[in-house]
C-alpha cells in the first residue's frame, strides 16, 4: 500500500498531466463501449426504454451463434473487405508509381486524385446507383448503344454483379487514400539505391520488385491497416444502392446490423452482433499491424 | 396600370388569406418558440410555406429542428426515445408508424375541438386512433389507384392482338389475374415493361399485404401469430413472382421504392402503374412523356373479390413533454386546416377532410380540368369503401424487415413461395414472442 501511495507521490506531475487525457478516454470511449457491452445482454429495445433493464443473458448471442443470415453477412463482410482492400491497394500502388512519374502538373494531379475522397459517401452511393440501374443507367444506357449487349444488365439485382458494383463503387471512393499514402512513400524513398541498382545493371521489374515495393510495405500496411478501421464508411454506400439487397444479395455486417438497431429499434441485439463482428475488426488490424512490424525489420527500421 | 393592377390584386389575396387566418382564431402566443420536427421532401413541404402566415397570426416562432425523410426521421425519433430527448412539441407522423412512438406521444383527444374533429373522415380518424386514443391528426391520405397509358389500351391493333391471345377485351385490368397478363402482353424490353412494383423495404412489404388481402388472407391470426404462409399468401407473393421470373417488370424492380416508380412511369417505361395520388398531377404534365395520355381507374381486385388498399396517412403529433400544449395544438390544427389541405389536394394529394374533397373537385371541374376530376372521383371511392391499414401495432415495421428480404429472395426464384413466407412467418413468431403477444 505504501509503495502504491509512494509511486503515486512521486509521479503526481506526470498523472495530473495525464488525467485529463485519461478522463476523456474514460468517459468518450469506455463509457459507450460498456454501457453498449451491456446491453448486448438485455432485451434493449430503443422504443421502448424501460427494456434498459430487462436482463436476457446470453440470449442474444445464442440466437446470432444460430442465426444463419448473420453468419452469411459476416462471410461476405470478410470478402468484401479482401477484394476491396486488396484492389484499393493495387489500384492506388498504380496510381501512385504514374503519377510519380509526372514530371510538370504533378500538384494538380495530385488534387484531382482526391476528388473521390472528398465527396460524402451517400453522394457517392447515389452516383453508383444511378449510374448501374437497368433502365436509366448510363453504364447500361451505353452498353446497349454501343451493342455490347441488347438486354439490361441487373448490376443492382444479379448476385455477383451486385457485389461487383457495389465493390467497385467503394474502390471508386477510397483508392486515392492509397495512392495518397504510396506517393509519400514514394517521395521519402532514397534515390541511392535505386540508382546503384540500375549502375549494376538491374531491369526496372528487378528495381521495384527488390527495391521500392519493400521499401513502400510500411506505407502500405499503414494504409491498410487505416482503411480496414475506416472501411465501415462504405455503409452508406452500400445502404443507398442496394440497401443489403435484394434477398440479402448485398447484405454486409453494417447494414444488417444497422437496420436491426435502428429499423427494427432492437438495439439490445444489434449490439451484440457489433460485439461479435468487433472480433473481425480487431482481427484485420492484428494482422495488418503485424505486417507492419515485419515490414519495418525487413527494412531495418528497427 | 396592368403591372400595378396585378400588385393590387396579389396583395388583396394575400390580405384575404391573411384575414382568414386570424379569423379562425389560432390564439395568441406572443414570443414563444415552437420546437418541431418534420417530414421533408418536394411533396411535402409546400404546406410548410404557410408556416409564416401562422406565426404572423399567432405571435409564435416556429423552429423547424429537423426536414428529413419519413424514413431519417424515423431513426431520429427513435433516438430520441431512447436518450429521452424530447425537447420539441410536435412531429410528422404517419399513422401505421404511430405506435411506434407510444412513449413520446401526447394523445390529442380533448385537445382537438370536437368540431374541428366532425370534418375529417371517420375512416382517417378511426386509422389515427391506437388503443382508444387519437395519436395524431391526419394531414393527407395514402392509397393506391391504378394508373395507365390511355394510348396503349385504345390502340386498335393493341386491341386485337390482345383478344386473339387472352380471349377477352383489352381495357384497363379489372382483377389483378388481368393485370399480370396485359403486363406480359405490353412488355417490349428492354424499352418498355408491363408494370414495376416496390421491391424492397415496406413498400413490397405493403404491396404483398394488400395483395394477400385481397386474396382473402391475413397477416396476423386473432392471436397475433402470423398467418401469412397461408395458401392466399403463396398466391399473392407468387403474383409477383411470376411476373419477375417472365420479365414483365424491369430486373431492378426488386431495388425500386417510390421515387423508382413514379419517374419511371412518368418516362413511359411500363405500361401501368399502381400509386398514390401525389403523382396524378405531375404524371398528366408538361415534365411528363405520358403527359395528356394518363388515364385511372380504382385498383384491381384479387381473387376474392375484394380490392387492394394498403393505405395510412401521414399526421402531426404532440410530444408528452411539449411545454405549450395549446400552441402545439394551434399549428396542428393549423396545419391541417381547410385551407392547408386545399394547397395540397391542388396536387392530387388526398385531403382528410371531408369538405376538401367536395371543394377540390368543384374548383378542378370549374377549371374543366375532367383528368383531376376523375382522378379525385377515383381516390375517393377508394378511401372510402377499400382503404385498410396494417395492423396498427408497434412491431408493423420489424413485421416487415422480416418479411422483405423473403419476399425478394421469392421474386427472384432463391426459394419458392412458400418456404421463403414460412422462414419469414418464424422471424415473425419471435418478434411478436418477444414483444410479449404470445
Amino acid at each position: 500500500m505504501s509503495r502504491f501511495r509512494r509511486t503515486i507521490r512521486e509521479n503526481a506531475v506526470p498523472f495530473a498531466l495525464i488525467s485529463p487525457a485519461i478522463l476523456v478516454i474514460l468517459i468518450v470511449v469506455l463509457l459507450p463501449l460498456l454501457f453498449s457491452f451491456y446491453t448486448s445482454f438485455s432485451n434493449y429495445k430503443l422504443i421502448r426504454p424501460d427494456t434498459l433493464w430487462d436482463w436476457i443473458g446470453l440470449r442474444n448471442y445464442e440466437r446470432i451463434m444460430g442465426d444463419w443470415d448473420f453468419w452469411v453477412a459476416f462471410g461476405r463482410t470478410v470478402l468484401f473487405l479482401t477484394v476491396a482492400l486488396n484492389l484499393e491497394m493495387l489500384f492506388g500502388l498504380g496510381l501512385a508509381l504514374l503519377v510519380n512519374k509526372i514530371t510538370y502538373g504533378q500538384r494538380t494531379m495530385r488534387t484531382i486524385m482526391m476528388f473521390p475522397m472528398m465527396f460524402s459517401p451517400i453522394l457517392v452511393g447515389f452516383q453508383f446507383k444511378y449510374l448501374f440501374n437497368d433502365t436509366i443507367g448510363l453504364v447500361n444506357n451505353a452498353l446497349q448503344a454501343l451493342g455490347i449487349t441488347h438486354e439490361a444488365i441487373p448490376f443492382l439485382v444479379d448476385r455477383w454483379w451486385a457485389f461487383f458494383s457495389i465493390a467497385f463503387a467503394e474502390i471508386w471512393m477510397s483508392t486515392s487514400i492509397f495512392a495518397i499514402l504510396i506517393l509519400a512513400g514514394l517521395f521519402a524513398m532514397p534515390k541511392d539505391p535505386v540508382e546503384a541498382a540500375k549502375v549494376d545493371g538491374c531491369s526496372n521489374w528487378q528495381v521495384f520488385r527488390h527495391i521500392t515495393l519493400p521499401f513502400l510495405m510500411p506505407f502500405i500496411y499503414i494504409a491498410m491497416t487505416i482503411r480496414s478501421l475506416d472501411v465501415a464508411r462504405a455503409y452508406d454506400v452500400v445502404d443507398v444502392m442496394t440497401g443489403g439487397g435484394p434477398a440479402g444479395r448485398t447484405e454486409l455486417l453494417w447494414t444488417l446490423i444497422a437496420r436491426t438497431a435502428y429499423d427494427d429499434a432492437r438495439m439490445g441485439r444489434a449490439n451484440a452482433m457489433a460485439y461479435v463482428s468487433i472480433l473481425l475488426s480487431i482481427f484485420f488490424t492484428w494482422y495488418f499491424f503485424r505486417k507492419l512490424m515485419d515490414a519495418r525489420k525487413h527494412l531495418g527500421a528497427f | 396600370m396592368s403591372k400595378r393592377f396585378k400588385t393590387s390584386v396579389l396583395s388583396l389575396a394575400a390580405l384575404t388569406v391573411a384575414g382568414a387566418v386570424s379569423a379562425s382564431d389560432y390564439g395568441n402566443f406572443d414570443g414563444y418558440t415552437l420546437r418541431v420536427k418534420l417530414i421533408g421532401g418536394a411533396q411535402y413541404e409546400p404546406l410548410y410555406t404557410l408556416i409564416p402566415q401562422w406565426e404572423e397570426a399567432t405571435g409564435a416562432k416556429v423552429d423547424i429542428l429537423s426536414r428529413k425523410s419519413h424514413f431519417e426521421l424515423d431513426r431520429e425519433m427513435k433516438q430520441d426515445i431512447a436518450s429521452g430527448n424530447i425537447d420539441y412539441c410536435m412531429f410528422s407522423n404517419h399513422t401505421n408508424f404511430a405506435p411506434q412512438y407510444d412513449v413520446m406521444t401526447q394523445p390529442l383527444d380533448g385537445l382537438i375541438a370536437e368540431d374541428t374533429l366532425a370534418a375529417f373522415s371517420p375512416l382517417v380518424i378511426e386509422h389515427a386512433t391506437v388503443k382508444g386514443e387519437l395519436f395524431s391528426m391526419p394531414r393527407h391520405s395514402d392509397v393506391s389507384n391504378m394508373y395507365y397509358v390511355k394510348s396503349l389500351y385504345e390502340d386498335a391493333d393493341n386491341q386485337a392482338k390482345f383478344k386473339a391471345e387472352y380471349g377477352y377485351d383489352l381495357t384497363p385490368p379489372a382483377t389483378w389475374a388481368q393485370a399480370s397478363d396485359q403486363a406480359k402482353f405490353f412488355t417490349d424490353a428492354p424499352d418498355r415493361y408491363g408494370t414495376h412494383f416496390a421491391g424492397k423495404d415496406e413498400g413490397i412489404t405493403g404491396r404483398f399485404y394488400e395483395m394477400l388481402v385481397a386474396e382473402g388472407g391475413a397477416l396476423l391470426n386473432d392471436d397475433m401469430s402470423p398467418a401469412f404462409n397461408s395458401p392466399e399468401g403463396v398466391a399473392a407473393l407468387n403474383w409477383f413472382v411470376d411476373l419477375y421470373q417472365a420479365k414483365a417488370v424491369p430486373a431492378g424492380t426488386t431495388n425500386y421504392v417510390w421515387d423508382d416508380l413514379g419517374l419511371g412511369f412518368a418516362a413511359g417505361a411500363v405500361a401501368f402503374n399502381l400509386d398514390w395520388g401525389g403523382w396524378a398531377a405531375y404524371f398528366n404534365g408538361d415534365d411528363s412523356k405520358i403527359g395528356g395520355d394518363v388515364g385511372i381507374v380504382l385498383a384491381p381486385t384479387g381473387s376474392s373479390g375484394k380490392r387492394t388498399g394498403w393505405s395510412g396517412s401521414h399526421s402531426f403529433s404532440m410530444t408528452k413533454d411539449c411545454d405549450n400544449q395549446e400552441a402545439a395544438t394551434s399549428l396542428i390544427t393549423f396545419l391541417t386546416s381547410h385551407d392547408a389541405q386545399m394547397l395540397e389536394a391542388r396536387a392530387g394529394i388526398l385531403p382528410t377532410r371531408t369538405q376538401v374533397w367536395d371543394d377540390v373537385i368543384a374548383e378542378f371541374t370549374a377549371d374543366g380540368n375532367e383528368y383531376m376530376v376523375e382522378i379525385f372521383a377515383v381516390y375517393a371511392e377508394s378511401m372510402a369503401n377499400h382503404a385498410f391499414t396494417p395492423p396498427l401495432i408497434a412491431e408493423w415495421g420489424e413485421i416487415s424487415n422480416a418479411l422483405w428480404p423473403r419476399l425478394q429472395a421469392a421474386i427472384l426464384g432463391d426459394k419458392t413461395a412458400q418456404d421463403a413466407l414460412d422462414e419469414a412467418a418464424e422471424d415473425v413468431l419471435e418478434v411478436m414472442e418477444d414483444a410479449g403477444y404470445l
